[in-house]
């Protein structure tokens, strides 16, 4: 799991990032209630050691882990006082209380038996399912983290951030001029200068992500983690996906986050409903308790379009409309662009598309 | 062996599912079904179509369109064994009444509504999908009562209200929706129950996004109902649920045992000692720990109480339709002017038909009520002769009161009988029987003074015995352990006592009858109220000097009298759980007419002797199936 980190610093003229503004302010962690065991699990968090405004604060973590903490950290500016009091006012944390977890009852029978009913239940079709899907396009993180990666992969895929869909089917569609792109580009820190450049070039303002602390293990030094961290924000990147140190976790240190992510994506098994419901669950506990909101991210095996309208639907049922905005919402995938990017085709024209039919990301 | 020709009535709500589970098992031991279904449903007809295709078999599965009223002409048609009626309570007493007497036997499946228990220790989230699923949902047979304990009341009200919000109502056939309408006599009734609710002081919660058109309804939550109201002892009918709070997991016992319904419940706890503890106490038919609404074919599904005692699947289902090898069919006993309001109500006076000749009898019998002789309320005995017309003794004339009173003994003993060991309860039949023995030459020559030869009753007399040991050896029977395919973890089918037993012995085999159906009743962990023989009760009163010693007080209590005036007591009382007759043809009218008061299981013998010494007939699997009742305790597992 990991936490987004947005960085103050960089703000790059985005009028997104200002609202969405995701820092951590002194003094607060966030703190979460535990969840199923596995490879989603939440975090819990006590307060990161920072201090009061305007100090830079260290991430306690650095681990790899599925399912457990987000670390959290910011840089701060005297310039960007104003993003940074907007920043602050998302989640201003609680006191660690551990009480608070022990009392967290979780049947798992049951909510096995809720996760196949989500899946089951709720079908949407015809030009519903469309818009649905259009929606999960404004969702995604479009990610490729692979040992291969170059500037050339990095640039398409920014391309295909900025135009997920191909404009004729769009135009079909009649949402042409709505500007719909993904949520942001995700990427390892060293691409994350030719992501910024790619995306600059195509004028667009996605912003760009990038993994980091020794991701995806997340076993190396405290010091060089930081290092990372403050390098990707130095290239641009504004959104940082954090792995928390499991050895902490596991001995009860807690820290908080923005955002909860199910794993790192390069797990064996990553992210499933049952998990997702407890997740989810957690985080409407923790807004009814402190007022925070939380966002969530599923990462890691969501590969079809229905699957992706199965996600929507269950954050719909447990949280609500307020959830489903890319600031407490995103799905990290790869491939699920070109499976959305087929139903419209089929929706659009009655046809199935051949593979060279749609666009590469 | 099979029973025979099977109707079956439907209520006006009834689901396909529901049909098939209980068409499938008659026809799969071999009886044929004719089905009784709401004008307006075409489904039915469509599947005895395909069955009539079946080419040998036509006429397995017939169905017939019509209205309610429909129902007692088909139960009395020549040749139908058995009619099963599933739908409102009310009707199914209705029916009770018709049908007494006539020739089928009858099955009920009424109410629908179900309970759900939340403790502190629960998943609260997860239960309240549970209660969702169990009210809110196509899939929910009826109104829900949910019960939550105290301290997590304002949590579980405000998830859920929360989700309540999420919920959509609308046509049936469309994918996204929630929950669909069923009818406007449906909607109806839930109009009226929730605006009685609310006259009475309850607070409504209304939620979702359901048309606000007839017959839809939205998902409604009714909570601060006062105790004392109407609406707390009414059938609570879909989509309501009608919460109240609890302090400990023994009120939450006592406050769901109120009710008269039995139908299904489900407890959630993640404390397994709790869980079981509460599915243990709870008095329904089926118990579901930390999930609700699991049916399986291999379960059996059935009630208790006011919901009826017929079942379905597993093979108490298949029970429904079977019955002893050897046993004639039943054939119909009706007589048309028997008055139900005057049968026993008075008691007729015997009087001594000649002068006392002879020695003078002792002392005249009590009752033996609450461990101990007494003397009747009306303070007046009966004269008992023998075969020759002389007097051999008097026994107490039994009344009202003398019924009440054993009724409440049976109950007080009744708690701490059933939680004796099953070797404790052995050990007690077991020396019953020794002391029968012991005092063979008493009975013997009892017996022998009403004309039963010296062999016959030497022969009455040791089986009695054997009898008592045999039932004794089989009070082991605690439940079994089914394996449903699809679920991970065990669910358990559990026999259940009934309670007290109400029981009117034959007259023939005064001595045997008596003691066989003692011992299956009490073997299986009922107290029991017996009338013995009312020519021949001497045997019985002297198996009672020796129960004073043996047995618990109040477990075992003996009334004598009006065999008729008694039947009436027995059967009209609300508290007697079942009722055992093997009188005349017009009693057990009677007695089928008076159960359907609080819907009581009763067997009767329509006037016909029963051959008690042969196994089958006297000791047979009958009797252990009758002497109790069925549970399924479901538990899921998973962590």
């Amino acid at each position: 799991m990991g936490g987004r980190i947005p960085t103050r610093g960089s703000r790059r003229g985005q009028r997104a990032r200002g609202q969405r503004a995701r820092g951590q302010r002194a003094g607060g962690g966030g703190q979460r209630a535990r969840g199923a065991e596995g490879p989603g699990a939440e975090v819990a968090g006590p307060a990161p050691r920072g201090t009061g405004a305007g100090r830079a604060r260290r991430s306690r973590g650095g681990g790899t882990q599925e399912g457990l903490g987000g670390g959290e950290l910011g840089v701060e500016e005297p310039a960007t006082a104003a993003v940074a009091r907007a920043m602050s006012a998302r989640n201003l944390g609680t006191e660690l209380d551990l009480s608070w977890i022990s009392k967290i009852q979780v049947n798992q029978p049951a909510v096995l038996r809720r996760a196949e009913q989500i899946q089951a239940r709720r079908m949407v079709k015809k030009e519903w399912q469309a818009a649905w899907l259009l929606k999960a396009v404004t969702f995604i993180d479009l990610t490729t983290l692979s040992g291969d990666d170059t500037s050339s992969n990095v640039q398409r895929l920014c391309y295909k951030a900025k135009y997920p869909i191909r404009e004729d089917l769009l135009k079909a569609l009649n949402v042409h001029d709505k500007g719909l792109t993904t949520a942001a580009v995700c990427v390892y820190p060293a691409r994350v200068c030719d992501a910024v450049k790619a995306l600059k070039a195509a004028g667009s303002t996605i912003p760009v992500a990038s993994v980091a602390t020794g991701f995806p293990a997340g076993q190396t030094h405290l010091k060089t983690r930081l290092e990372e961290i403050r390098l990707a924000v130095e290239d641009g990147a504004t959104e940082i996906d954090v792995v928390i140190n499991r050895t902490l976790v596991l001995t009860g240190q807690w820290e908080g986050s923005d955002f909860i992510k199910t794993s790192t994506g390069k797990e064996t098994v990553n992210a499933t409903f049952p998990v997702a419901i407890v997740m989810l669950r957690a985080i409407r506990d923790f807004f009814w308790k402190t007022g925070n909101k939380i966002g969530f991210k599923p990462a890691g095996g969501i590969r079809s379009a229905k699957d992706s309208l199965a996600w929507l639907s269950l954050i719909k049922e447990e949280l609500g409309d307020e959830w489903l905005t890319p600031e407490l919402f995103r799905i990290g995938a790869s491939t699920l662009l070109s499976d959305i990017e087929r139903q419209i085709y089929h929706h659009v024209t009655g046809r199935y598309a051949a593979y060279h039919d749609l666009p590469m990301s | 062996m099979r029973i025979g020709v099977i109707g079956l009535i439907l209520s006006p709500t009834f689901s396909f599912l529901e049909m098939m589970w209980r068409i499938c098992p008659a026809l799969a031991v071999g009886c044929t079904v004719v089905v009784l279904v709401p004008p307006g449903s075409p489904t039915p007809l469509l599947l005895a179509q395909l069955a009539g295709e079946l080419g040998s078999f036509p006429g397995i599965l017939n169905v017939i369109n019509g209205p309610a009223s429909l129902g007692p002409i088909l139960a009395s048609q020549p040749g139908v064994q058995k009619v099963t009626f599933c739908g409102a309570v009310e009707e199914g007493r209705v029916l009770r009444r018709t049908l007494a007497g006539q020739g089928a036997e009858l099955g009920l499946a009424l109410g629908a509504e179900s309970l759900l228990v939340l403790t502190e220790a629960a998943d609260v989230d997860s239960a309240v999908e549970g209660v969702v699923d169990a009210a809110w949902s196509d899939r929910s047979a009826g109104g829900l009562r949910l019960l939550i304990q105290e301290s997590v009341w304002d949590e579980t009200m405000r998830r859920l209200q929360e989700r309540m919000a999420r919920l959509r109502g609308g046509r049936g056939l469309d994918g996204a929706v929630d929950m669909g309408a069923r009818g406007a006599a449906a909607h109806d009734l839930a109009q009226r129950y929730v605006r009685e609710a609310q006259s009475q002081g309850a607070q409504v919660f209304q939620a979702g996004d359901v048309p606000s058109v007839s017959p839809f309804f939205p998902p409604t939550l009714v909570s601060d109902l006062p105790p004392a109201s109407p609406c707390t002892q009414a059938e609570v009918p879909w989509p309501v649920v009608v919460a109240s709070p609890f302090r400990t997991a023994k009120e939450a016992l006592a406050v769901a045992n109120g009710t008269p319904r039995g139908g299904s419940a489900s407890v959630w706890s993640e404390r397994l000692g709790q869980a079981l503890e509460l599915g243990y106490g709870l008095r329904v038919g089926t118990v579901w720990i930390n999930a609700h609404g699991l049916r399986h074919p291999e379960v059996p599904t059935g009630g208790c109480k006011e919901s009826g005692s017929s079942w379905h699947g597993g093979p108490d289902g298949l029970y429904e339709y079977l019955r002893p090898s050897g046993t004639p069919a039943r054939l119909p006993s009706l007589s048309e002017n028997l008055n139900y309001d005057t049968f026993g109500l008075a008691v007729p006076l015997t009087l001594p038909s000649g002068p006392e000749i002879g020695p003078s009898p002792a002392a005249p019998y009590g009752l033996f009520i609450g461990g101990r002789f007494q003397a009747p309320g009306a303070r007046s005995s009966r004269c008992i002769q023998d075969s020759k017309g002389n007097l051999q003794a008097y026994v107490a004339e039994g009344g009202a009161k003398d019924i009440r009173g054993a009724v409440e003994a049976a109950h007080q003993a009744a708690p701490g009988w059933v939680s004796q060991p099953p070797g404790a309860r052995a050990s007690l039949l077991w020396a019953l029987a020794s002391a029968l023995e012991r005092r063979e030459s008493a009975f013997t020559s009892a017996l022998e003074r009403h004309g039963v030869e010296l062999k016959t009753a030497k022969v009455e007399v040791e089986l009695s015995a054997r009898r008592l040991r045999a039932w004794g050896a089989r009070a082991q029977a605690q439940g079994h352990l089914l394996q449903v395919a699809e679920l991970r973890g065990p669910v358990l089918r559990l026999r259940e006592p009934l309670g007290v037993l109400a029981i009117v012995c034959p007259d023939e085999w005064p001595l045997l009858a008596f003691a066989s159906l003692l011992a299956a009743a009490l073997a299986h962990g009922n107290a029991v109220v017996l009338v013995p023989s009312g020519v021949c009760p001497i045997p019985a009163l002297e198996v009672c000097q020796d129960m004073a010693t043996l047995l618990p007080a109040g477990l075992v209590n003996v009334v004598t009298g009006d065999r008729d005036h008694l039947t009436r007591c027995l059967a009209l009382h609300q508290d007697v759980q079942a009722l055992w007759y093997f009188g005349s043809a017009q009693g057990s009218q009677f007695v089928e007419w008076a159960s359907a008061g609080n819907l009581k299981p009763v067997w009767v013998n329509r006037g016909r002797p029963r051959a008690w010494d042969q196994e089958a007939q006297g000791a047979g699997p009958e009797l252990g199936l009758r002497a109790a009742r069925t549970k399924a305790l479901w538990l899921p597992m998973g962590d």
